[in-house]
């Protein structure tokens, strides 16, 4: 293998970019478009989300004591309903439990949040008693966004405790373990990690994946159509030239992708990069490399540019769904999970999870590595080989 | 004529045959084409030309046969890098510069920085690109883009050119000049191989071959077979070979 041959593919494919200004913009803002629109999408707060609240909550008389005023009334539902983040949610009282529910049936609002009725004679009673049923507020909720339903839970979920807290100081006790629940608690959300964090690796990955691929899968389809292909394999350049060099200049394009994408995730959204940036970059151009043996493959099964498109779908869709861009591979059906582990993008997208918010190094991710590795030495040396069969 | 007879042949085709399928696109082809000499492939479409060339640049496999460039008898990287090819197609980049596409076949046939930059210089300025060095070849004409496949194919001064319908959209004086160039880098021994299917143009050819249905129907200077004939034009000649009474 001839370097000055493989690097005069490379130089060119880079020039090509270079004059074609359009393409070069596509390679780069649509990755950020795709950042921006995720993370603004799911990763802002959850800001004015629809709710009604039923308080029924009658209260009670704090139990006689000399040290309290006379006649003092506690209610926890007061509490709650006051201590609701106003901010996450834009409340309206009702007093109709059926008609509530039914307007979150209707999509009006999200959420009916009901307190029933004893509700601080109920948490009396549990407190005292351990054995006492734990009385429970309803929260009937749309859970068709895990985002905002994730936010409303836990605005009622910190109000509660809070309310709580302020009842029991106000009859003179102390920290009071939680006699009551949220029901039904969904077990999402929650802690300080954001979404955009959560899928701000994978957006990367899976942008870089559709580039390299949908580029690739022209430049060769235009390689065909044009008759260059033809002239280079009458050239003495080998296939194994021509593949590596292509592979040279889509690592270089990936590489500078993936750079302009981490530092507007950063600069955006305030993504952490907790492990390290160089890996975290190794594992971007392992994607672009495989998934440009790929492209070349795929051109061999188009004519023209309009059935290169049509691929798109097919390559789309399966990484979207499946490859744990959203959600982990393990929240998916168990007779689908097998296919997800067929899609080489989904270690990428776990290697670049475990390394930008776990931090984890080459010790940890090591069999993502090796299968991304393993994926671009087969497609490469695959596409080199299709294209020696085709002399 | 004892000096040709001493020469090499540049290519030798013997028993040809390429089957796609069914259809026979060379069928049993024998050629010899010694160095120096400007042959011309004749023949309608779909007469096997392209093929020809196609096996004889190790871009297809043929169906059994023998094609020996330079007593090599499969085409190696080390006889490729004495051969230039002319596809059919405009075979250039069109993102790419006329200079961009230049350096990529320089540097892919290992011309030095120097010797790249005079060979280029004097390719463009046979096919009338001089000026535009650092355009587009998508800002081209087709005319041009023509021209500068042309000028891709010669940047390394092959020893033996193929040319797949070299002429094709080249305006009347442009062409004449090409047929002039061609038989001058010939002299120097630099062997031509072309296809055409402008039978008034294949009178430039040192000898043509009559291609039909993958079989040659004729060989010869192209006097000699319109003599042969007793035609007017070389095309006449060719309608009495594929009629089948000529020699």
């Amino acid at each position: 293998m001839s370097p000055r041959r493989v690097l005069a593919f490379t130089k060119r494919t880079l020039l090509q970019f270079r004059h074609d200004r359009r393409t070069l913009a596509f390679v780069l803002a649509m990755p950020l478009l795709m950042v921006a629109l995720f993370g603004y999408t799911f990763g802002g707060e959850v800001k004015g989300v629809k709710v009604q609240v039923l308080n029924a909550d009658v209260g009670m008389f704090a139990p006689v004591n000399f040290t309290l005023p006379l006649n003092l009334e506690v209610n926890v539902g007061n509490g709650i309903v006051a201590n609701l983040n106003y901010e996450t949610l834009t409340i309206s009282n009702v007093t109709d439990a059926a008609a509530a529910r039914q307007d979150v049936d209707k999509g009006v609002v999200w959420a009916a949040i009901i307190i029933p009725e004893g509700f601080t004679r109920d948490i009396a009673t549990a407190l005292l008693n351990q054995s006492a049923p734990r009385p429970s507020i309803e929260v009937y909720i749309d859970g068709s966004n895990p985002n905002i339903a994730a936010a409303v839970f836990k605005s009622v979920n910190t109000a509660l405790a809070a309310a709580l807290q302020e009842a029991v100081s106000a009859i003179g006790g102390r920290n009071a373990s939680l006699p009551a629940s949220v029901e039904p608690v969904y077990a999402y959300g929650g802690g300080d990690t954001k979404f955009v964090d959560y899928f701000a690796p994978g957006v990367i990955s899976f942008a870089i994946m559709m580039v390299t691929t949908m580029i690739t899968i022209i430049l060769f389809v235009n390689e065909r159509k044009n008759g260059t292909l033809q002239r280079l394999m009458a050239s003495p350049a080998s296939e194994w030239e021509i593949v590596t060099g292509y592979a040279l200049a889509f690592g270089l394009i990936g590489l500078v992708q993936s750079v302009v994408i981490l530092t507007a995730a950063m600069l955006l959204f305030n993504i952490q990069i907790v492990g390290n940036v160089v890996l975290a970059l190794a594992v971007i151009m392992l994607i672009a490399f495989g998934h440009q043996g790929l492209g070349i493959l795929m051109s061999a099964g188009a004519k023209n540019e309009l059935q290169a498109v049509q691929f798109v779908p097919l390559i789309l869709f399966p990484s979207v769904l499946l490859a744990g861009l959203f959600w982990p591979v393990e929240s998916i059906p168990a007779y689908l999970q097998p296919l997800a582990y067929l899609i080489p993008l989904r270690y990428g997208i776990d290697a670049e999870r475990s390394i930008m918010l776990r931090g984890w190094g080459v010790g940890e991710v090591w069999l993502d590595l090796a299968v991304l590795v393993g994926f671009a030495a087969l497609t490469l040396c695959a596409s080199a080989l299709l294209l020696k069969r085709r002399r | 004529m004892s000096e040709k007879q001493g020469r090499e042949d540049a290519v030798i085709v013997e028993g040809l045959s390429k089957h796609f399928g069914k259809v026979k696109a060379l069928d049993n082809l024998s050629i010899r084409v010694p160095a120096g000499e400007v042959y011309g492939l004749l023949g309608p479409n779909g007469s096997g030309k392209t093929t020809a060339i196609k096996i004889a640049c190790g871009l297809l496999r043929q169906t059994s046969g023998r094609v020996e460039l330079f007593g090599q008898s499969r085409p190696d990287k080390k006889v490729l890098a004495q051969v230039g090819y002319m596809p059919q197609e405009t075979a250039v980049y069109m993102d790419n510069t006329v200079h961009e596409n230049l350096a990529l076949f320089g540097q892919l046939y290992g011309l030095d920085r120097e010797r790249f930059a005079r060979r280029e210089a004097e390719v463009l300025r046979f096919v009338d690109l001089s000026g535009w060095r650092g355009a587009l070849a998508s800002n081209l004409s087709g005319g041009m883009r023509h021209r500068l496949s042309l000028a891709c194919s010669l940047v390394h001064e092959p020893r033996l050119i193929f040319l797949d319908e070299p002429t094709v959209g080249v305006d009347p004086e442009l062409r004449a000049a090409f047929w002039e160039y061609f038989r001058e880098i010939a002299n120097r021994g630099v062997t031509v191989v072309i296809t055409t299917h402008y039978m008034d143009e294949a009178s430039h050819c040192f000898r043509v071959g009559l291609l039909r249905q993958g079989r040659l129907v004729a060989e010869g200077a192209p006097e000699q077979l319109k003599r042969s004939t007793g035609a007017a034009s070389l095309e006449d000649a060719f309608l009495a070979y594929a009629r089948g009474d000529g020699q």
